[in-house]
């Protein structure tokens, strides 16, 4: 196969665009869809301070780097849960790249905190993985709003949205289908949430990962076995090779067609939000639910004599 | 004989009589839009051709959590 641009042997075949690029071309490419969501979507200007969500994965990295090289003024975050043997590789992964592309870096300590995720995993009864993620978009929040970001950018890619699109799509969720997209504006003390890799695919991500010389961590988590959203992309990821664009196309024609009208539903049901009575963190109940669940792990290793 | 190193399994396969890139994938029952391939340090898609000897490192690319 050919580079689409310059004719040189192609290392990236995109059937779902009907082209390969050769490794000084893809970049490229990649560059145009990260420019195009940003101008499309309203996202962010280069006047406006970003914060970066950094996992140590290679679609946060690649986020970070690519929005470096565009001259946007970011800032990454990084947040180490506290679970043994994975969480100091992940940091050190991100501390590595930030060092290397001289990126401001900020991390915060679950287990500082008091909260660890092994903790959630000991005391809570519910899935581990939704409470860690809660307890992740938390504190991406607040550090956003309390530091004074405009902006919350994470490395979700297109396979993560119509993933999470059909889970949502299969309980017919309207609260999430009402507001899920590329760009969720600032309200109620959330800051604007945005997704600048929604229109590339895992695929592309991970190849920009590669040419660009990225170290990721790619450890899978050891408490995320089994998690439905893998499951997804995997059925996913044969519908898409059978038919190419059929991913970009399910996510497109929801944000056109599906989205105004689930919005609308919401309209008329959703909740009215206040700050949270301990952390100020905007909540529909008097005290958000991660601090519940932080009181409720103390209690727990209070009762067991840990604590 | 082709040796492929599967990531992040950590796998290590010999396969023999092996060809073209999409062969190994089609024994390792991967889609190519699900995976990279990189022969000595270099990206190859689908259609490329394999000599004896070669070892490739095959990455799945789907993030497990």
């Amino acid at each position: 196969m050919k580079c689409i641009r310059c004719k040189k042997t192609a290392c990236v075949a995109l059937p779902s665009h009907h082209s390969g690029f050769c490794k000084d071309c893809f970049p490229l490419f990649f560059t145009k869809q990260v420019e195009t969501a940003i101008r499309r979507e309203k996202m962010f200007t280069h006047d406006e301070r970003i914060l970066v969500a950094l996992s140590g994965g290679k679609d946060s990295l690649a986020l970070m780097l690519e929005l470096k090289l565009q001259g946007y003024d970011v800032t990454g975050l990084h947040i180490d849960l506290g679970i043994p043997k994975s969480s100091e590789k992940a940091r050190k992964k991100v501390e590595d790249f930030c060092s290397l592309h001289d990126l401001n870096l900020r991390v915060f300590e679950m287990e500082k905190w008091g909260l660890p995720i092994p903790d959630i995993k000991q005391y809570v009864k519910r899935p581990v993985c939704s409470v860690c993620g809660k307890m992740k978009r938390h504190h991406f929040n607040r550090i956003a709003v309390e530091e004074g970001f405009d902006v919350l950018a994470t490395g979700h890619n297109l396979d993560d949205e119509v993933a999470r699109l059909f889970a949502n799509t299969l309980r017919w969720d309207t609260a999430y289908l009402s507001d899920q997209g590329p760009v969720l504006p600032a309200s109620d003390g959330f800051v604007r949430k945005v997704k600048p890799l929604f229109r590339l695919s895992e695929f592309e991500t991970a190849n920009y990962a590669f040419l660009k010389g990225i170290e990721i961590h790619s450890d899978p988590c050891p408490y995320a076995s089994g998690a439905s959203f893998t499951n997804h992309k995997e059925m996913w990821g044969e519908l898409e090779y059978r038919s190419p664009g059929q991913k970009f196309q399910f996510y497109q024609s929801f944000l056109k067609k599906g989205k105004p009208a689930f919005a609308n539903l919401e309209k008329e049901v959703g909740v009215e939000l206040h700050p949270c009575e301990e952390c100020g963190s905007p909540t529909s109940a008097g005290v958000c639910s991660v601090c519940r669940i932080r009181a409720a792990v103390q209690a727990s290793k209070v009762e067991a004599g840990v604590a | 004989m082709i040796t492929v190193n599967l990531e992040p399994d950590g796998e290590q396969i010999e396969m023999h009589n092996t060809r073209s890139v999409i062969a190994v994938l089609n024994t390792l029952k991967l889609r190519s839009t699900m995976v990279i391939v990189v022969r000595d340090g270099e990206l190859l898609t689908a259609d490329r051709m394999l000599k004896n000897g070669d070892t490739l490192m095959v990455r799945k690319v789907t993030s497990a959590g």
